[in-house]
């Protein structure tokens, strides 16, 4: 048999192999970023790009921002915090101290809500409070409640996410401080499609003026609009039309541990608050919309919850392929981390001044 | 689909004849090699995949190529494997066991290859040893077999008398 034809029979081999791969592997990326049911408004210039700065970290996340200053917490150096201020690009980096020298902890988060900063571990669990400036962490909470996710929402409220002991699913919560803690729990606020536990997961949102809470969850097209005693819930639709998480939970394997059997398709992947807007961060293409852009930038789409709509969407541009791994707005400024740099935007008045409502709050 | 039609009986009758040549020998110890490398490679893979059925199957169901066919995908490999063994054992079907096997490791590379560098994640959903080795070496470990697949191939298409 000749040569030629030994080789010719190797590369149809190579190529029927790997176009199936190929092919396998497209089908599966249309069926997580596809869907035609729904389309985008982009408008001129909602925000402009003033400045990426280089932070050095890629494991930075906001951790609160007082006027013109944001605060970075940093992941990997817990008890480190980096003050930017937006307006002059200046860095200062902050080195905060818990009080109690011998403290154990697992994974420590920073907030800071002026006049004060938090650390918080919710597996331990205890909460660490001190004063902005002088940055010395003293125990405040201890072993009251423990916490998956938490926002402080003033000096002595912090709104929470915890698995209820009576239901076993996950619940949003307030914790509050009087003459000492007791935390309110309020199990009908996270509807469960599957498990109350995976199904459920999103992330818990505050706006800037410290009006309203937020829950957003991950795998289906919904937002919760609360007001800041957690009460008066309101659930709003995004535009994307995936209203039943599609996600499988496996059976406990012999670590008793349950695990995600598929990936979960990601509908929202992380939202902000500032006033009436709710902004969602999505990888999802509407109608009309080119998969190349996915590659160059991050989806965000802008909501108005008190109208109950949907605004228009704008970009936020992924730095030497690093994708957007967090963003936030306070007032003026859009900002995003995306690999150790920060990506600072200005808002457009047009478009995200719509705090200023004249139309009555309809109902819950 | 493409078929193929080899003339292994007369090869491997070749080989096997008491009177062949010295280069003839050196042959046909190179094709045992690669043969008892590739049965003892999909042995190993095929069994500890089966032995942690479960884990496998969650493994390849969050692969982000595979998602919409891990149940199938998590028998079908395996079986696959063990097919090519079956196949490798006897001498009329080792170049057909070459082909496939030459087939299944461009398809395992091709894969790691689109995850490495199209995929938001990376799952892992090699058994064994093989899950503690890094994608690269994983590439370089696939491309050593399949290169050793078309050794297989060429020295067995060669020795055709026919040529």
């Amino acid at each position: 048999m000749g040569i030629n034809r030994v080789l010719f029979k190797l590369l149809g081999t190579a190529s029927l192999s790997i176009g199936a791969v190929i092919i396998v592997f497209l089908f599966s990326e249309q069926q997580v970023h596809r869907n035609n049911a729904f389309t985008r408004r982009y408008p001129p210039h909602p925000v402009v790009k003033t400045y990426n700065l280089d932070i050095g970290y890629n494991s930075y996340y906001v951790a609160g921002w007082d006027t013109d200053f944001l605060y970075l917490g940093n992941s990997t150096a817990p008890w480190h915090l980096l003050r930017v201020d937006l307006g002059t690009r200046d860095t200062v980096h902050i080195r905060m101290e818990p009080l109690n020298k011998g403290l154990r902890y697992r994974s420590l988060e920073t907030r800071v809500l002026p006049p004060y900063f938090y650390i918080m571990d919710g597996t331990m669990p205890f909460i660490l409070r001190g004063t902005i400036g002088d940055w010395k962490a003293a125990p405040w909470m201890e072993e009251t409640a423990f916490f998956n996710r938490a926002i402080p929402i003033d000096s002595n409220h912090l709104f929470i996410r915890t698995i209820s002991s009576q239901t076993q699913r996950s619940a949003l919560g307030i914790i509050q401080q009087t003459d000492s803690f007791y935390i309110r729990l309020d199990t009908t606020l996270l509807e469960t499609q599957l498990d109350g536990i995976f199904d459920v997961d999103g992330m818990l949102v505050q706006s800037g003026d410290g009006m309203y809470l937020g829950y957003l969850y991950f795998y289906r097209n919904i937002f919760i609009v609360l007001d800041s005693k957690m009460e008066n819930p309101k659930n709003q639709r995004t535009i994307d039309t995936v209203e039943q998480g599609q996600i499988q939970v496996a059976e406990a394997n012999s670590h008793d541990q349950i695990q995600l059997q598929a990936p979960p398709l990601i509908v929202n992947r992380s939202g902000a608050m500032d006033g009436n807007l709710f902004l969602v961060q999505s990888d999802r293409l509407g109608r009309n919309e080119s998969k190349s852009m996915l590659d160059q930038a991050s989806i965000i789409d802008v909501y108005n919850h008190q109208r109950g709509t949907y605004e228009f969407s704008f970009y936020l541009y992924h730095i030497r392929k690093n994708k957007v791994r967090e963003f936030a707005i306070r007032g003026a400024y859009v900002i995003a981390l995306i690999g150790d740099q920060l990506s600072v935007y200005r808002t457009g008045k047009a478009y995200f001044d719509q705090t200023t409502n004249t139309e009555e709050t309809t109902g819950l | 689909m493409i078929c193929y039609k080899f003339p292994q009986k007369q090869s491997s009758i070749n080989l096997t004849h008491e009177s062949m040549k010295v280069h003839a020998v050196h042959k046909k110890h190179l094709i045992t090699a690669i043969v008892v490398l590739f049965i003892f490679l999909f042995v190993y893979a095929a069994t500890s995949k089966l032995m942690d059925f479960q884990q496998f199957t969650i493994q390849l169901s969050q692969s982000p190529v595979l998602t919409a066919y891990a149940n199938e995908a998590a028998w079908g490999i395996p079986v696959v494997e063990y097919f090519l063994v079956i196949l490798f054992v006897f001498n009329e079907f080792r170049l057909w066991a070459l082909y496939g096997s030459f087939a299944l490791m461009v398809m395992f590379t091709t894969y790691i290859a689109l995850v490495i560098n199209f995929s938001d994640y990376i799952p892992c959903s090699c058994g064994g040893v093989l899950e503690n080795m890094g994608w690269t070496e994983h590439i370089v470990f696939n491309l050593f077999f399949v290169a050793l697949a078309v050794i297989g191939i060429l020295r067995l298409e060669s020795s055709d008398p026919t040529q």
